[in-house]
């Protein structure tokens, strides 16, 4: 009666272990999150060093802000790239808007300045990226909000 | 005002009083629609365009427009095509955009952002009386009759540098009750001296769902 009992206890014990190992594979596999490859390992020349207010921990611990990069376009405006690279372990839908501000620090109203929407899969990464309206545009502020789910 | 306002308070305490000792069907259903009228939402003024706005699955949505708006725009800026124009600013007439959806909706709210930004700030300007097609009638007529009286048909009529024409498309999808419909925006600037497209843009969008919600 031991032995059974030794027997089926050593079972439960294995059918624990084998779940166990299910679950915690689960959730670190990131249920089809990205892989990326890259060869640039230095910050682009473009790189510009950029502050961040944060008012929502989760999108922060999530989302978070990579490379910032601000250039001349053709045009002539100025473009801004910023790299978002999601942390989580789901796919994440967000909000963001760009608004352009002048030498003095006025923001500069225009059409351009609008919410808009982006995705980025678990793991990976995506680039947003806004053209300035005028060139009195000198630098910019950047919004970014979580997607109500 | 005072004695109305008592009376209807006596009259509400009358009828709870009867709801009290009398329930029937008519009390239980007057509860049920106070309950369900204090569920709603008030209405609200929302910032146009703004992450509270409706989503609509099956509909282009004023936040749609507004980030149509905005690409062609950056797209426009971006390139600098309009610099490359013999006039300064350059001049631009406003053919035809064919909202060719299922959704109803005037395609100047889309048109008329892109002029805003490109008039008032300077970049381009817009000439309403050019063409068959002419937004402005009148200006065209009477500009026409002061050209023929100066004799010089040809010479006194705007010539734009740039014709903007587009389309709207749709593609929708279904799987199981989750409807898709992927909007395309598309615009084209042909150089009217040469017939040339000179700039082209797509903007795509798509929206997934089984039913139209509030906020994005």
């Amino acid at each position: 009666m031991k032995q059974v009992l030794r027997c089926l206890s050593r079972e439960a014990g294995a059918t624990h272990a084998l779940t166990a190992t299910l679950l915690v594979s689960t959730l670190f596999a990131g249920c089809g999150s990205v892989n990326t490859t890259y060869t640039r390992t230095t910050p682009s020349a473009t790189a510009v060093p950029t502050k961040t207010q944060v008012n929502d921990a989760l999108t922060q611990i999530f989302l978070s802000a990579g490379e910032v990069r601000m250039f001349p376009s053709k045009g002539g405006p100025l473009e801004v790239q910023v790299d978002v690279i999601n942390n989580g372990f789901s796919y994440r839908g967000f909000s963001y808007r760009f608004d352009w501000v002048d030498g003095n620090g006025s923001v500069i109203p225009s059409q351009l300045s609008v919410w808009k929407t982006s995705n980025v899969p678990s793991g990976g990464s995506t680039t947003i990226r806004a053209i300035a309206p005028t060139e009195a545009a000198t630098d910019f502020r950047l919004q970014v909000r979580r997607a109500d789910e | 005002m005072t004695s109305h306002s008592l009376g209807t308070n006596i009259r509400s305490t009358t009828r709870m009083a009867a709801c009290t000792w009398f329930p029937s069907l008519g009390c239980v259903a007057a509860v049920g629609m106070l309950i369900a009228s204090g569920c709603g939402s008030p209405a609200k003024y929302v910032e146009t365009g703004s992450p509270q706005s409706v989503v609509s699955v099956g509909d282009v949505d004023m936040q749609d427009i507004l980030k149509a708006s905005s690409g062609m725009l950056e797209s426009l800026i971006e390139t600098g095509i309009l610099k490359t124009a013999n006039s300064k600013p350059a001049q631009l007439v406003i053919d035809q955009v064919v909202n060719d959806t299922s959704s109803q909706f005037d395609v100047g709210e889309l048109l008329y952002r892109m002029r805003e930004q490109l008039v008032n700030s300077g970049q381009a300007t817009v000439i309403t009386t050019f063409g068959v097609n002419a937004e402005d009638k009148t200006a065209q007529e009477q500009l026409r009759a002061q050209a023929f009286r100066q004799g010089n048909a040809v010479d006194g009529m705007p010539s734009p540098d740039f014709s903007l024409s587009g389309k709207i498309t749709q593609v929708k999808r279904q799987a199981g009750n989750t409807q898709q419909t992927t909007y395309t925006f598309r615009l084209t600037l042909t150089n009217i001296r040469s017939g040339v497209e000179a700039w082209t843009k797509t903007v795509d969008m798509t929206k997934q769902g089984t039913k139209n919600s509030v906020g994005f």
